[in-house]
């Protein structure tokens, strides 16, 4: 069995030339708002970064780790295609598993797309040379990762499951790292904030972009905490997903009423 | 252009056959045992008890008897909520090495519409194992076999209901698989496709294979296989070779009708045979009903021969499937 076929395979339908094309005109939008933000709020450029990768970039990243982790498999249940899925010799749980990492790639790809381009407005020409640019890098490629793992779960374990994980990526992933007390430990952003080791923001920072970026609590997490959270996240999610896929039916939802 | 046969040549090449751990043989490869489904308050399939060996056996119900659900239950898609469903001695459910000896040509019409037909079978072939070359090799393969060469480049979501069938069967050929499971694959196609496929299923079924095909049109069915597995209402009904079936059903007498000039004459004759139950006249001869079918025919061409009495044709209006499933579920 050619377990990289799983993975190879499932990028590329997400690489499809009509998808990708979208995800790169959201990130062309998102550039052109924070072009729109610098010349609006001004401000040194690196904190004009810090501002805009929180509120944008972090924000978009669930989002499109969301709709990619459809794909894994309510996509395929709904069109009834997971019937080709299922009859194939291939353990349920590789495949679960390369699929997942896949679009975790993917996410991270688009996600990554969108900080240089976001770097691009706030810096201009030197946008490689961004220190906090390299830092997101981390941060993306570990939500991505922590986000398809638990949408992925999401997916498989209840209907309708998109509801669920945009509600998650948008009013979760907002409010909680800006509440008082402990609740942000149990947010994503909160750990991906603390592993790009972000900055404190400016007391006279844009309150609309604070609040995107989940800056306005206190976040007291180390680096190394939320490397190890979202590690044991990840795995705990993967091993879900695997064990799930594996035991459980799944069909087309009308066939199964 | 039409299905074609597999021959040897068609077979996997070596270099990219899969690796296949071979399951324990038995002489029935599928086997049911008491195997009931529901889905929540409604059965799917209620205590069912059956094997399949090689040939061609038939699937036959209305919609809604339990033929996809069982399909669902030997490919393992789901599970059986009570009882057991073997293949090759191995619970289905979720198992690779039995997907390596089984080939699924599922009733829904979904697809990765925006695939070529070409692309999606090549793709399955991937997952079933075989490395670049060799899926390419077998994709090309299993097209030509089900005709289909010549639009195979075009994306699916064009294709029309019959070529759409042929690409399903295209990817269940795939592994040259010993257990062929085909839920309604004659939707769809045409009379010439229609009977080529009906031959290549007869040439599978000779080589060995055993494949399962189901229908809820019987006169397609009875041109398949004398083989039935019927189903009603989640229950089997019957199972078994077709004339034997018949055969069994005491209750409902076999007519015979037969086309003679001398009707009469023959009435006489028949009246003393102690096994007639009934005679009717018709317009070009009479109709008998007999609950010893084999006797009678032997009576029959006794009289026609050592009485000379002329018969120009007989034939049993009730000896096909189509009044042995009505005879069945009381219609």
């Amino acid at each position: 069995m050619n377990i990289a076929y799983l993975y190879t395979s499932t990028v590329k339908e997400l690489f499809r030339f009509r998808r990708l094309a979208i995800w790169l005109i959201a990130c062309v939008a998102l550039w052109g708002m924070g072009v729109a933000f610098v010349m609006y709020a001004g401000g040194s450029a690196t904190d004009s970064y810090s501002q805009l990768s929180g509120a944008l970039v972090f924000r978009f990243l669930p989002l499109v780790a969301a709709i990619f982790s459809m794909a894994v498999l309510a996509q395929e249940v709904e069109q009834k295609t997971i019937v080709y899925l299922l009859t194939r010799p291939v353990p349920r749980h590789l495949m679960i598993l390369m699929r997942t990492l896949a679009v975790a790639t993917a996410t991270a790809f688009i996600g990554a797309i969108a900080a240089i381009l976001i770097s691009f407005a706030a810096k201009g020409g030197s946008f490689l040379s961004n220190e906090y640019l390299l830092r997101d890098f981390k941060g993306i490629l570990v939500g991505s990762l922590a986000y398809c793992s638990l949408f992925v779960f999401t997916s498989l374990i209840i209907n309708r499951a998109m509801i669920a994980c945009l509600v998650y990526a948008f009013i979760w992933e907002t409010m909680v790292p800006n509440m008082q007390g402990n609740m942000y430990q149990l947010s994503i952003t909160s750990h991906l904030q603390a592993i790009c080791e972000r900055p404190q923001p400016q007391s006279d920072s844009n309150p609309l972009t604070s609040i995107m970026s989940g800056s306005l609590g206190t976040n007291l997490l180390t680096p190394t905490q939320s490397w190890l959270s979202m590690l044991i996240l990840t795995v705990v999610m993967l091993g879900l997903s695997m064990f799930w896929f594996t035991k459980s039916e799944f069909l087309p939802r009308e066939d199964a009423e | 252009m039409g299905f074609k046969p597999f021959t040897e040549n068609s077979k996997r090449p070596k270099q990219t056959q899969i690796r296949v751990k071979l399951l324990p043989m038995s002489a029935h490869r599928v086997e049911l045992v008491n195997a009931s489904r529901w889905y929540g308050q409604v059965i799917g399939l209620n205590d069912v008890t059956a094997t399949i060996g090689p040939g061609v056996t038939a699937l036959l119900g209305m919609n809604g008897a339990g033929k996809s659900t069982m399909m669902r239950l030997i490919t393992g898609q789901i599970r059986p909520t009570t009882g057991s469903i073997t293949v090759y001695g191995h619970e289905p459910f979720a198992n690779p090495e039995v997907y390596r000896h089984l080939g699924y040509c599922p009733e829904i019409d979904n697809f990765y519409e925006h695939q070529t037909g070409r692309q999606f079978v090549q793709h399955l072939a991937r997952l079933n194992g075989f490395d670049a070359n060799g899926a390419r090799r077998r994709t090309e393969e299993v097209i030509q076999a089900v005709g289909m060469t010549d639009r195979c480049d075009r994306k699916i979501g064009g294709y029309s209901k019959g070529m759409r069938q042929r690409i399903k069967l295209a990817q269940a050929m795939l592994n040259n698989p010993d257990i062929i499971l085909l839920d309604e694959p004659l939707n769809g196609l045409d009379p010439v496709a229609r009977r080529e496929f009906i031959d290549v299923l007869h040439r599978l079924g000779d080589e060995g294979k055993s494949i399962l095909v189901s229908s809820h049109i019987l006169f397609e069915v009875e041109q398949m296989t004398r083989s039935i597995l019927l189903l009603h209402r989640g229950r089997l009904l019957a199972s078994g070779d077709l004339k034997v079936i018949r055969e069994l059903m005491d209750k409902f007498p076999h007519r015979v009708r037969i086309e003679s000039n001398q009707a009469r004459e023959l009435a006489a004759h028949f009246a003393l045979m102690p096994y007639i139950i009934s005679m009717d006249f018709t317009r070009n001869g009479l109709e008998v009903r007999t609950k010893q079918p084999n006797d009678f025919y032997a009576e029959l061409s006794t009289l026609m021969l050592d009485h000379n009495v002329p018969v120009a044709a007989f034939s049993s209006p009730d000896n096909n499937l189509e009044s042995i499933f009505r005879y069945l579920v009381n219609e």
